[in-house]
């Protein structure tokens, strides 16, 4: 996704506030600029160690969506024309949401985001598309079993977050929470279309479910 | 030996053996300037309470040992009252006071390093980029040549000091510039041009300093100095493109800043070749970089919305055929 902005695009954007607020104006790039939202999601800090520890998150939830939604595009491809394709068009344009929050997120932040996102495109779009090949239910078991790896992932990110701080990680943590239980609900429309159906289920779903635990521990680094 | 050493070297144990008390973490080392034992004790009492009421958790380096001996030996075997006089001149470093912790009065070593390195540029068009600009910088703050000790790594650190500097003046400066046009007291220029000016700005701070440029390139070309100058080089590119309005979360981000530091890399080193008036070749060669840079994007573009339309017509035969 191509975004290149000019910074001042960003005050006459129709859809936010015509005033500028305290954070656009900010000219130290090392702080956290809010633009145009008057909170952060990631609060600013000084501390080497916080502001890795809080971008390798950033990052690796990126290319988590970024992999979801090409997922759903590649399921889309395959199924676009049948019975299931609304139901799949509708999860889709959640994660389409949710990319756009961590697009933000980043920008604002200035995280780099990982260089591995042509292999999650590549790899995403074939897992969708390999899977509904295997009909609405292989879609329908590929989607359990990714919202069940990017939900494990969203609670373990919660737990290290709430141990560190939860007073200074509130909105973070708030936005993960909303994120994770976007998941579980795909999680369980997939489990009530009949997932369970497809021949094979418990090793595709545990082929797949390794595959994303070794994505997300490549992308934190990569 | 001289009774005189016996005592640095009495002194050198009571300092290991109090920096050895106060342990490894936030350093707050003072430049101590006086000459009595008693008063650099009270520095490490002080520097350690410092530590306490601090909460900073960032690492300064660690002192090199050689520091503080070198610096008290070198002090207490001078006792010319130039030494005395501009400490006098220099109350913001020196420990006047005895009644106890007065913060705002300490430098710490890393300030003080600092202070050296910026005073030492003025002699690098003259020595070069070595020890003895330091050692000139250093003397004109009124510190003993001894004090250049605390360099491990003298020129490399002169370099980097110097590329640090320029990297956050013109960081300052596009910030503002970003700031006027948030304003409306400025117009936003158009990518290309954006990044030739901030380009042109960076190189431009090299000029008092280009003859003398390739040795500073080839000491940053050092193993043991890359991780750094590298480090400084990403950084600014990145701070370039952030200003320049790039807000990329994909592979751009990665393209466009390998672009940038290639256009930087190769327009330094033309510049360093350049004996035409005001640079003008530079700036020249400079402009046909950016402009290709530009004009690969822009194609780049075009191929991707080809394929794009390309691929949706595939999906398309295979879908149909799929159903049917």
């Amino acid at each position: 996704m191509h975004r290149f902005v000019r910074p001042q695009l960003l005050l006459r954007d129709s859809k936010q506030p015509l005033l500028p607020t305290a954070g656009q104006l900010c000219t130290n790039h090392k702080s956290v600029v809010s633009c145009i939202r008057g909170y952060v999601v990631l609060p600013p800090t000084n501390d080497e160690e916080e502001k890795a520890m809080l971008h390798r998150m950033m990052r690796v939830d990126h290319a988590g969506e970024y992999g979801a939604n090409r997922i759903y595009a590649g399921q889309m491809a395959v199924l676009g024309h049948t019975q299931i394709s609304p139901l799949i068009q509708e999860m889709w344009d959640q994660e389409k949401q949710h990319l756009r929050k961590f697009n933000e997120i980043l920008a604002e932040n200035r995280v780099r985001p990982t260089l591995l996102l042509p292999l999650w495109n590549i790899a995403g779009f074939a897992l969708g598309a390999g899977s509904a090949l295997l009909g609405k239910e292989g879609a329908m078991a590929c989607t359990v079993a990714v919202e069940e790896s990017i939900s494990e992932h969203y609670n373990s990110q919660i737990r290290t977050l709430m141990e560190k701080d939860p007073e200074k990680y509130t909105e973070l943590l708030q936005l993960i929470k909303e994120f994770r239980d976007d998941e579980m609900e795909h999680h369980d429309t997939g489990l009530e279309h009949d997932a369970e159906s497809v021949p094979g289920y418990q090793l595709m779903k545990a082929i797949i479910q390794a595959g994303c635990k070794a994505a997300i521990c490549v992308s934190e680094r990569l | 030996a001289s009774p005189l050493w016996l005592d640095m070297a009495a002194l050198i144990r009571g300092l290991r053996a109090g920096r050895a008390l106060r342990g490894l973490g936030g350093v707050a080392v003072q430049g101590t300037r006086s000459t009595q034992c008693s008063n650099v004790r009270r520095g490490f009492h002080r520097a350690a309470l410092l530590r306490l009421a601090s909460d900073s958790k960032s690492d300064t380096s660690v002192p090199p040992p050689s520091y503080h001996e070198v610096h008290t030996a070198g002090e207490s075997s001078s006792s010319s009252a130039q030494g005395e006089s501009s400490e006098d001149a220099q109350p913001n470093t020196s420990f006047q006071d005895q009644s106890g912790e007065h913060s705002e009065d300490y430098e710490t070593e890393e300030q003080l390093q600092v202070r050296i390195l910026t005073a030492a540029l003025e002699f690098v068009p003259q020595h070069g980029w070595n020890m003895e600009a330091i050692t000139a910088g250093a003397e004109t703050l009124g510190l003993s040549s001894a004090s250049t000790g605390m360099f491990n790594n003298g020129a490399g650190d002169l370099v980097l000091h110097f590329v640090a500097q320029c990297n956050a003046q013109l960081t300052e400066t596009l910030a503002e510039q970003n700031n006027q046009v948030q304003l409306g007291q400025a117009e936003s220029k158009k990518t290309g041009e954006f990044l030739k000016d901030a380009v042109e700005m960076r190189l431009r701070m090299l000029v008092p300093y280009i003859d003398t440029w390739p040795q500073a390139m080839s000491i940053l070309l050092l193993p043991h100095n890359i991780p750094d100058s590298l480090k400084h080089l990403s950084t600014m590119v990145d701070d370039i493109w952030y200003y320049a309005g790039d807000r990329s979360t994909d592979v751009n981000w990665y393209t466009r800043r390998a672009a940038l530091t290639g256009i930087y890399n190769t327009t330094e080193l033309v510049m360093v070749q350049d004996s035409s008036p005001d640079f003008e070749e530079t700036w020249a060669f400079l402009d046909n970089r950016i402009k290709d840079v530009v004009n690969m994007a822009n194609t780049a573009k075009q191929v991707q919305a080809t394929g794009e339309a390309v691929v949706q017509g595939l999906m398309g035969a295979a879908i149909t055929k799929e159903i049917y």
